[in-house]
């Protein structure tokens, strides 16, 4: 019997950004964006609906967030609803939820809108809120968050494999100059090396341009059967493979070597092989660049360069247009800004009119495969592999 | 130089629990209170399984290998050495001073702990450097693990 395949009918994004909205308002016009993707398709039409949010309780003071996301897009589920958190990796595991839900029979079409309000008016509190994502009884206690744990991934990866600042700061420049063809982009301006190296120390050896950027924003997609979907559209983006994997926690529970995840290189093999290609197939892949040294050891761990050479591929433009394959064209979680649930959901979006052809000045020529990876530590990852047939 | 003379200035409101970054640590609040007991005397510990040996951190209430809830406390060997390390200059958050140098140190028992090494220069810090355990007070009675280097330039 031929297995079952689900298939994204419809994607929509909000601009991302220091956006003057509220967390419901950037959730409308996510949902907005997504039926005016695809007119065939309206909001009743939709019977269940997964919300994708991090931490709506802190930064917007609402829990209970599914159902009213639901309402403000103009849906009423009566099939299925919930709410997914999965930290960073929140907007992957929603599409993964959905995608269960539906190869279940539960449902055959779901809405998924990942959202996130990070700007608080007083701006340390983001990094107030960004320590509860981390174990906050035996981390974030000492006000560790993300940005001195991935620069210590930095420091073990440099001392390991002699990656340098420069090969660092290649990766921001790339993707700041991707995004500089992303309208929806929080940072659309490009960024040079110099002013990379030049901006402000954050945790050594890490940068600011290292560094993903807080913004607000949302995006939404809806998923279906591959049976319906050709109901709606013509062009349907199928899921050919999906992964996902946790390998110890908290952070200090990862395996002892941070310069390598493991769990990455399992997790990516395994949606390899559910989706039968390899990593050479892969046209596009939107990587989880919180940081700039994420990106370099994601192309290693998923199988685009050798184990220790992600700092040679990135300055060798392996990554950029007209290399093996192109990674973050649209700018990455470091230019478009990383609103933590709707990142992947974000990621979906690309992956979506990248293989309709429809990415205007960024489309990657004749891309017929994508790949969506999230973290949510450094042992934590999922991934989605989409397809154009 | 980065040191414990840097004020600690956590956020607490008498009213709201939630931007208090210090850990409740007092028997009606938390089951590994004797951890921060120890602490208060010096000894950092964790939980060892009765039943099956396993060591875990951070401590627990039961065993994640074996789901017994028969612990009992041990001490960390001593010393910690430095895996890697680094200074964070800005972006942390509101109550806590930069810069602020944060280490992963490893101990024989197998475990690694995260924390700031405190009362010396950055330049000071090398990858391997051996550490001492430092307890720190905290608000309300409360305390935190901090560690310093064992030999100082």
């Amino acid at each position: 019997m031929k297995q079952k395949r689900v298939a994204i009918v419809a994607a929509g994004i909000t601009r991302f950004g220091n956006r003057q909205a509220t967390f419901r308002d950037l959730i409308a016009e996510a949902g907005k964006a997504t039926f005016d993707n695809n007119k065939n398709i309206k909001p009743k039409d939709l019977q269940s609906f997964i919300l994708s949010a991090v931490y709506p309780e802190r930064a917007a003071f609402q829990g209970h967030p599914a159902p009213l996301a639901a309402e403000w897009c103009g849906v009423r589920p009566s099939e299925f609803h919930c709410r997914v958190e999965n930290q960073c990796g929140s907007g992957t595991t929603a599409i993964r939820t959905a995608y269960c839900v539906i190869l279940s029979g539960l449902t055959d079409m779901v809405m998924v809108v990942g959202a996130e309000k990070v700007m608080v008016p007083s701006h340390g509190e983001i990094f107030l809120n960004a320590m509860a994502g981390c174990d906050r009884e035996w981390e974030g206690c000492f006000g560790v968050t993300p940005p001195p744990l991935f620069a210590m991934v930095a420091q073990a990866h440099m001392k390991k494999y002699g990656t340098t600042e420069e090969q660092l700061a290649l990766v921001s420049v790339k993707n700041h100059n991707h995004s500089v063809n992303n309208p929806y982009a929080h940072h659309q301006k490009g960024a040079s090396l110099e002013q990379v190296m030049k901006s402000r120390p954050i945790a050594k050896p890490l940068k600011l341009f290292d560094c993903s950027t807080n913004t607000d924003g949302a995006a939404g997609v809806i998923l279906t059967t591959e049976e319906r979907a050709r109901d709606y559209t013509d062009k349907p983006i199928y899921i050919l493979g999906t992964a996902q994997i946790n390998d110890g926690y908290p952070w200090v529970n990862y395996p002892k070597d941070w310069s390598s995840w493991p769990a990455l290189k399992i997790a990516a093999q395994k949606a390899y092989d559910m989706a039968g290609i390899s990593p050479m197939d892969i046209d596009v892949a939107e990587v989880h660049d919180c940081f700039t040294i994420s990106e370099i050891i994601e192309c290693e761990e998923l199988g685009f360069c050798e184990k220790g050479q992600g700092g040679r591929f990135v300055q060798e433009g392996l990554s950029d247009h007209g290399g093996q394959v192109v990674v973050n064209p649209s700018g990455g979680l470091i230019a478009c800004g990383h609103p933590f649930g709707a990142t992947g959901v974000r990621q979906a979006w690309e992956a979506f009119i990248q293989l309709r052809g429809e990415a205007g000045v960024r489309q990657v020529k004749d891309a017929k495969i994508a790949l969506g990876h999230n973290l949510s530590g450094l042992g934590e990852h999922h991934i989605l592999i989409y397809g154009r047939n | 130089m980065a040191t414990t003379d840097k004020k600690y200035n956590y956020i607490i409101h008498p009213d709201v629990y939630i931007t208090d970054p210090v850990p409740l640590q007092t028997p009606d609040q938390n089951r590994v209170y004797t951890f921060y007991d120890n602490l208060r005397e010096g000894r950092l510990t964790t939980t060892r399984c009765k039943e099956c040996g396993c060591i875990a951190w951070p401590p627990r209430v039961v065993c994640f290998e074996c789901m017994s809830d028969q612990l009992e406390w041990v001490d960390f060997p001593d010393p910690g050495r430095i895996y890697a390390f680094t200074v964070q200059e800005n972006g942390n958050p509101p109550g806590f001073p930069v810069p602020t140098i944060y280490a992963l140190i490893d101990f024989d028992n197998g475990k690694r702990i995260i924390s700031p090494i405190v009362d010396c220069d950055p330049s000071e810090v090398t990858v391997g450097a051996e550490v001492a355990l430092k307890v720190v007070p905290a608000p309300k009675d409360r305390v935190l693990f901090f560690f310093t280097l064992k030999d100082k330039k």
